[in-house]
């Protein structure tokens, strides 16, 4: 028994240095933000001599940050309520209808979820710009919902089946209205799926890359977090202590979010993946 | 009860509720997909509306090029290592972390973080340690391994690509196998113990078939994933040096939106489509029957 609390306690301080190395290129990345260039030249491993904020004064004006993070909120928002919302109906009536035409509409929606993005890029770009999609957030926002439905869809639709079909038969019965029996007694069901869901697909959108690169790099007004780091670290190739600080300010907010929602998250996160 | 206007009258309910999310997924994939079939048809330079009708001409220039070959070879040797290496670690981190350690909510955290973070934000997370960290590391300590040139030399930038998509992702993975661990019912385990199995036995012949529908969907997720790299590459190595780490994607990026060979590009991305089915329904196939023999 003791042997066993022993190694127990060895595994444990293996695991928490294991992590800690781990962690330590973020450490790394944190420290050096608020360094000035000769001192990231001098040591890259060495605290910062003091703690300024200027560094990040000077990036939060330069790539005009404000604009940035409400240009990531309107994307994420406007995709991810479009997907549930489209996503949400659709499972719900292709679940508790049996006919031939359900089963193949509800094949149609979930097999993108195979299609790598990639091999369809340069015609959904082309698409998008003939119909007026690109260079705007709102637009982009949009373009999420195609992209979106189809594992939003299939979570669903798993979900759904458990819901007992005698609840809406009931509500249809006392003279509710398809949408109404949905909107009062179904949708609240779905919570938890749609938790599930949002947390898939705000992670994916907010840190979203090529999307964004096709569709919104043209003028900076329009720009997202992760593309504005990326031009940023590409301008400022040398001057390693901007480009650590446009990489902190990128990430912070997903970082301030998983420490406030972990559990959710990672939840989340498992749940999407078993069903999908 | 079922009169016709009854029944139309479900038929547009149920076109309501359903059509908006088809044609979301049409504009999404489907028309897209009719659209490259026409476009790899032709040379096209993404500006010109009527591009030039070639026939298959993009396709038997395919064969030949070597750097679509080159980047494929990467692709298939990075995904086959990324697959394996990622769930293996994965798994042993997950059995580690199964273990009633004190601090196993904080340290399942740890590994996970990375997996929130923007790839393209890691690649350039890790290009700076490689080249300014490793420096700085290489004075203090005076290991050699700090003073290679891990994005210079073709064989360490293969590594460090696959290195720093294991370290971004292992996190996921971690929480998949944790989730299935749970799932293995602890008497199983006790008999196997009390029958005498010594660790290793009792990992091979308990806890990996109780495991199988977690591998199975790690799996799927690995190479879906790794199938597709991209972000990394270009903030990583920018498919440096000489090349040697340029995958599919970053391939048909490449020519198409910096060489404006569009309608090649389609060409490239429609033989990814047709490898990538391909390969995920085998995948499929092959899983779904172990699944049903164990």
């Amino acid at each position: 028994m003791k042997r066993g609390k022993i190694g127990l306690a060895l595994l444990e301080l293996f695991m928490i240095v294991s992590a800690l190395v781990f962690l330590y290129p973020m450490f790394l990345v944190l420290i050096n933000s608020f360094k000035t260039f000769g001192e990231v030249m001098r040591n890259v491993v060495a605290l910062p001599e003091k703690l300024t904020l200027e560094n990040y004064i000077y990036v939060w004006k330069f790539i005009d940050y404000p604009q940035l993070f409400l240009n990531n909120v309107i994307i994420t928002v406007v995709g991810v309520a479009g997907i549930i919302a489209l996503s949400s109906l659709a499972a719900y009536k292709l679940s508790r209808t049996g006919s031939r035409l359900s089963n193949i509409l509800y094949l149609v929606c979930i097999l993108p979820m195979l299609v790598p993005f990639q091999s369809i890029m340069i015609t959904v770009l082309k698409l998008a710009k003939d119909m007026g999609l690109s260079d705007s957030t709102w637009g982009l926002g949009v373009i999420y919902w195609g992209f979106g439905v189809p594992l939003a869809v299939f979570i669903y639709h798993g979900f759904v089946k458990g819901i007992p079909r005698e609840l809406d038969e009931s509500a249809m019965i006392d003279g509710a209205s398809s949408f109404r029996t949905f909107g009062t007694i179904i949708l609240p069901l779905l919570k938890p799926v749609t938790t599930t869901v949002i947390i898939i697909d705000v992670m994916w959108i907010w840190n979203d890359f090529l999307l964004p690169l096709l569709m919104v790099n043209s003028s900076q007004s329009t720009k997202t977090l992760t593309l504005a780091a990326y031009t940023f670290v590409g301008q400022y190739n040398t001057d390693w202590q901007y480009a650590m600080t446009a990489m902190v300010m990128a990430v912070l907010p997903s970082i301030i979010v998983f420490m406030l929602l972990q559990k959710h998250i990672v939840k989340g996160v498992v749940a999407g993946a078993v069903k999908g | 009860m079922f009169s016709m206007g009854r029944k139309s009258r479900s038929g547009w309910e149920f076109s309501l509720f359903v059509i908006p999310a088809v044609i979301g997924v049409l504009f999404a994939f489907y028309i897209p997909f009719v659209m490259s079939m026409a476009y790899s048809l032709t040379e096209w330079n993404g500006i010109n509306s009527n591009p030039d009708f070639i026939g298959f001409d993009n396709f038997r220039a395919l064969l030949q090029d070597r750097n679509f070959l080159n980047a494929s070879l990467f692709t298939l040797k990075y995904s086959i290592l990324y697959i394996i290496l990622v769930n293996v670690l994965a798994v042993l981190i997950a059995l580690a972390l199964d273990r009633p350690l004190k601090t196993r909510t904080a340290l399942r955290a740890a590994f996970f973080v990375p997996y929130i973070l923007s790839l393209v934000i890691v690649g350039f997370i890790w290009r700076f340690i490689f080249m300014q960290g490793f420096e700085s590391l290489y004075e203090q300590t005076g290991w050699g391994i700090f003073q290679w040139s891990w994005l210079g030399e073709n064989t360490l930038a293969f590594i460090s690509v696959l290195l720093v998509s294991i370290w971004q992702s292992v996190g996921f993975y971690i929480v998949i196998y944790i989730a299935g661990l749970q799932s293995v019912p602890a008497d199983v385990m006790e008999a196997a113990v009390v029958d005498g199995a010594g660790l290793v036995r009792r990992f091979f012949s308990v806890t990996l078939p109780l495991l199988a529908p977690s591998v199975t969907i790690a799996v799927f997720m690995a190479l879906t994933n790794s199938i597709k790299i991209f972000d990394v590459i270009l903030s990583l190595t920018a498919g440096g040096p000489g090349g040697s780490t340029v995958s599919v994607s970053y391939d048909i990026y490449r020519d198409t939106f910096q060489n404006n060979m569009y309608g090649y590009g389609t060409a490239k991305a429609l033989v990814l489509f047709f490898a990538v089915m391909i390969i995920t329904v085998v995948q499929l196939a092959y899983f779904k029957r172990r699944e049903v023999e164990s």
